[in-house]
């Protein structure tokens, strides 16, 4: 009986070393494919808080449009109490950003604009004039070359205690 | 702990008697794993050729890839030298018997090659080694190993990677990385950080530069460290979303890339990162001669020590050849020799399969081994089918580093600039 | 003090590094107590349970305390920023010593022996509850960052908040008890819990630099 687990033990043991050069020849050939399935089967996105999130709606402008994403409070486990919201503008085909981009958002989609922009091309500079009182500040002005993003800080409506979100 | 000690391991019977070294220190040409108590020994020539072939064919292949030979002698050139350069080295290897040595000069080159051709790409493509705001939303950062125990914790519990890079398309992208590293850790373990790591070769160079140490003594506790900083960084990156490791304590961003310094929090991230840079990659590696880094510090190392235990090979001690002499103590690179350790036949699950203790032990009593087989049993063997694996990992996610670096220095020569 | 998102790891991480000590402390009494009749893992089980409640109740009550402290002496945010950046540097300086270097710190389990022997022979059942209770009273400088942090905190429920991830933080070691069958990796264990503590002692120093900053600012 030992006998036959110390050749078992053996044999499982020579058949892994031996798969190892298989592997390694498979993972560079087929390098391509692995990435391509890996990313489908566990559907992973790079996270918001770098990639800014996703893509709420466009909205079209004469010579440019808005990309308005969605907000971001992600968390670990909840959501935090405080994140973003990214507005990218980008030109479109050969033409250039409007020198000073004026525009008020409206994030939740209830008709009430929540926030207004004003975005100075040149010296990517913005002011925000806040509506509603869960829009903090301008985070960061983003100078993508040809288009320009900011990102808004927000405190997340949901994670407020309930006396706040009945306020104005 | 001497020879004769009772050991449970299984041994083969009927083993060679030992041959003493010849005078002239060539080494007698026996086969290996024979049962000699020299170190390890030459192969016949013609055996050593036999052996290399498999490797010349798959260089060849993985090196053209799927674009067959360059016509442009800017990038014919770096892949002829690049491909004699592997092959020689295997080569030696087999011939020789030794390990460490040969893979060293591959793992040192690449090293240095993948620094010069990451700089390069960054200057051509961005103008600087900083890291802008920009960069990071466009998704440009390159994807490094390092940060894979960061994700894993994020990515189970949010489905997202904690990092500015791309899932799939550009210059390293995540899916790729994690599909290298898995492929790395199924058949390597541990040894990915002797047989593929780019950053380790840096350290490795630096600690062959002095001929003996300085520094003899580390205290064994700190040999846990990179455990800790494993421990403290994945619970942060979880915690706040972002890769800890990289935002504070890399030192590789010295020879890749970095946040620019806008305010007072990058300006001590860059502090602390170019002090560990020439702390623990340069002064300590020419100090001590040893891989302080990657056994001190790194938790990527700490993290894939883990993974050697489902990998198929390992190290082992002969314990009748063993005279507990601790050379291989002294002379482990990653601290993954221990008086324990040599003590129960083995390493500590830090072996990252570099071959030093394998080279230097006076006895032969430590080989490759694979798990599983009786420990005295086919020592050469088991060398082989680890190096294979091995080597071809190496020559494959090293030798385009090799042949940027040499497009490179071709450019500076033939034009002036190493960028265009 | 603004309570970031790493508040609960901070705690978490101060109570991974010091729970050893207090294991290595305990354990000469704590052990035996388990191991004694071959209770089996059940009994265990529940004794251990008691035994953690009772370190629970420590830590809850210096929360409780930590908070008033904070509260009554500290009142206004800049010198709350002044003194506990100070705080923060000095206790740091002690972490990093404790983590990587082998400073001593003060265990009422270790230092009660005779007490403790009086309560094994009167009241043997409650006696893991109380080594609970006094191994919880360790002024070693995780635990006194601890206080410190909690003193700073909003308010009584994130003092409770912070001592229950620290409470946590030093649990963990204390899990595979029942099995006692660990104790080798104990000894590991250990030694990785202190080095990053050290690592914490780090951060810490960098925060105190921060808060110390921004109150002289207001000042």
């Amino acid at each position: 009986m030992r006998g036959i687990m110390t050749k078992l033990k053996s044999f499982f043991g020579y058949a892994w070393a031996l798969a190892a050069l298989p592997i390694v020849l498979a993972t560079f050939i087929g390098l391509n494919t692995w990435a391509k399935g890996l990313a489908e089967v566990t559907g992973v996105k790079i996270s918001p808080w770098y990639s800014g999130g996703e893509v709420e709606r466009v909205v079209p402008h004469d010579g440019y449009k808005t990309t308005i994403n969605k907000p971001v409070f992600q968390g670990l486990v909840r959501e935090r109490k405080q994140g973003f919201v990214q507005l990218k503008w980008t030109p479109n085909n050969s033409q250039s950003l409007p020198l000073v981009i004026d525009e008020e958002i409206d994030l939740d989609g209830d008709g009430k604009m929540d926030f207004g922009v004003r975005l100075d091309t040149r010296t990517d500079e913005a002011r925000l004039n806040p509506y509603s009182s869960n829009v903090v500040s301008v985070n960061q002005v983003l100078n993508l070359g040809e288009e320009r993003a900011v990102r808004v800080k927000l405190t997340n409506p949901r994670r407020l205690p309930p006396t706040a979100r009945s306020q104005p | 702990m001497n020879q004769g000690t009772p050991r449970s391991d299984t041994h083969s019977a009927g083993e060679a008697t030992a041959k003493p070294r010849s005078d002239s220190g060539a080494r007698p040409a026996t086969g290996m794993g024979a049962g000699s108590d020299a170190p390890p020994s030459r192969r016949n020539l013609g055996k050593a050729i036999l052996l290399s072939l498999p490797l010349l064919l798959l260089t060849a292949m993985m090196l053209m890839g799927q674009g067959g030979l360059p016509k442009n002698s800017l990038y014919l050139i770096p892949l002829i030298v690049t491909f004699l350069f592997t092959n020689t080295l295997f080569f030696l290897m087999v011939y020789t018997g030794r390990t460490d040595r040969y893979r060293a000069v591959f793992f040192v080159t690449m090293a240095v090659g993948f620094v010069i051709t990451f700089i390069a790409n960054l200057l051509e493509a961005r103008g600087s080694m900083a890291l802008s705001a920009a960069n990071v939303v466009k998704g440009e950062t390159p994807f490094c190993h390092m940060v894979i125990p960061m994700t894993l914790i994020p990515a189970a519990l949010t489905r997202t990677i904690i990092f500015p890079g791309r899932i799939l398309g550009g210059f390293a992208d995540v899916a790729t990385m994690f599909g290298i590293w898995i492929g790395a850790t199924l058949t390597l373990g541990r040894g990915f950080c002797s047989w593929g790591c780019f950053f380790g070769g840096l350290e490795d160079g630096f600690s062959r530069i002095r001929r003996k140490p300085l520094v003899r003594k580390i205290g064994e506790k700190w040999t846990y460290l990179p455990y800790a900083v494993l421990v403290a960084i994945v619970v942060i990156a979880a915690l706040t979303l972002s890769p800890t490791y990289c935002e504070w304590l890399c030192p590789f961003k010295t020879v890749t890339e970095f946040a620019a310094v806008t305010s007072f929090k990058v300006l001590v991230q860059t502090v602390m990162f170019v002090s560990l840079f020439a702390g623990l990659v340069v002064v300590l590696p020419i100090l001590t001669k040893r891989r302080t880094q990657c056994g001190l510090f790194c938790p990527m190392g700490a993290f894939q020590s883990f993974t050697n235990k489902v990998n198929a090979f390992d190290v082992r001690i002969d314990s009748e050849k063993c005279t507990d002499c601790t050379r291989c103590v002294n002379v482990c690179p990653t601290f993954s020799m221990d008086d324990a350790s040599v003590s129960r036949g083995g390493t500590r699950i830090s072996c990252t399969k570099c071959g030093k203790c394998v080279d230097e032990c006076p006895k032969g009593a430590i080989s490759f081994h694979v798990k599983g087989t009786p420990i005295r049993s086919s020592t050469g063997k088991a060398r082989m089918l680890f190096l294979y694996p091995g080597f071809v990992f190496l020559a494959v996610f090293g030798g385009g580093m090799i042949q940027g670096a040499l497009y490179r220095i071709l450019l500076l020569a033939t034009t002036g600039h190493m960028i265009k | 003090m603004k309570q970031g998102i790493m508040y609960e790891m901070e705690a978490f991480l101060l109570g991974f590094s010091s729970g050893t000590v207090c294991l290595a402390y305990c354990a000469p009494v704590l052990v035996p107590f388990l191991l004694g009749e071959g209770q089996g893992i059940r009994r265990n089980a529940l004794l251990l349970a008691e035994f953690l409640l009772g370190r629970l109740t420590g830590y809850l009550i210096f929360a409780v305390f930590a908070w008033a402290v904070g509260l009554v002496l500290f009142p206004t945010l800049a010198w709350r920023q002044v003194i506990f950046g100070v705080a923060y540097v000095l206790l740091s300086v002690l972490l990093v010593l404790y983590g990587f270097f082998n400073l001593k710190n003060w265990c009422a389990g270790e230092r009660a022996p005779h007490f403790l022997n009086r309560l094994t022979n009167k009241w043997p059942v409650r006696l893991p509850l109380t080594l609970g209770l006094l191994t919880g009273f360790n002024l070693c400088p995780p635990f006194l960052l601890a206080l410190t942090r909690a003193a700073n905190s909003i308010g009584i429920l994130g003092s409770v908040r912070f001592f229950v991830f620290f409470f946590l933080g030093t649990a963990i070691y204390f899990l595979p008890m029942p099995f006692l069958g660990a104790f080798r990796s104990f000894r590991i264990l250990r030694t990785v819990g202190r080095l990053a503590c050290g690592i914490m002692g780090i951060y810490y120093f960098y925060l105190g630099i921060v808060m110390l900053h921004g109150g002289m600012r207001q000042l």
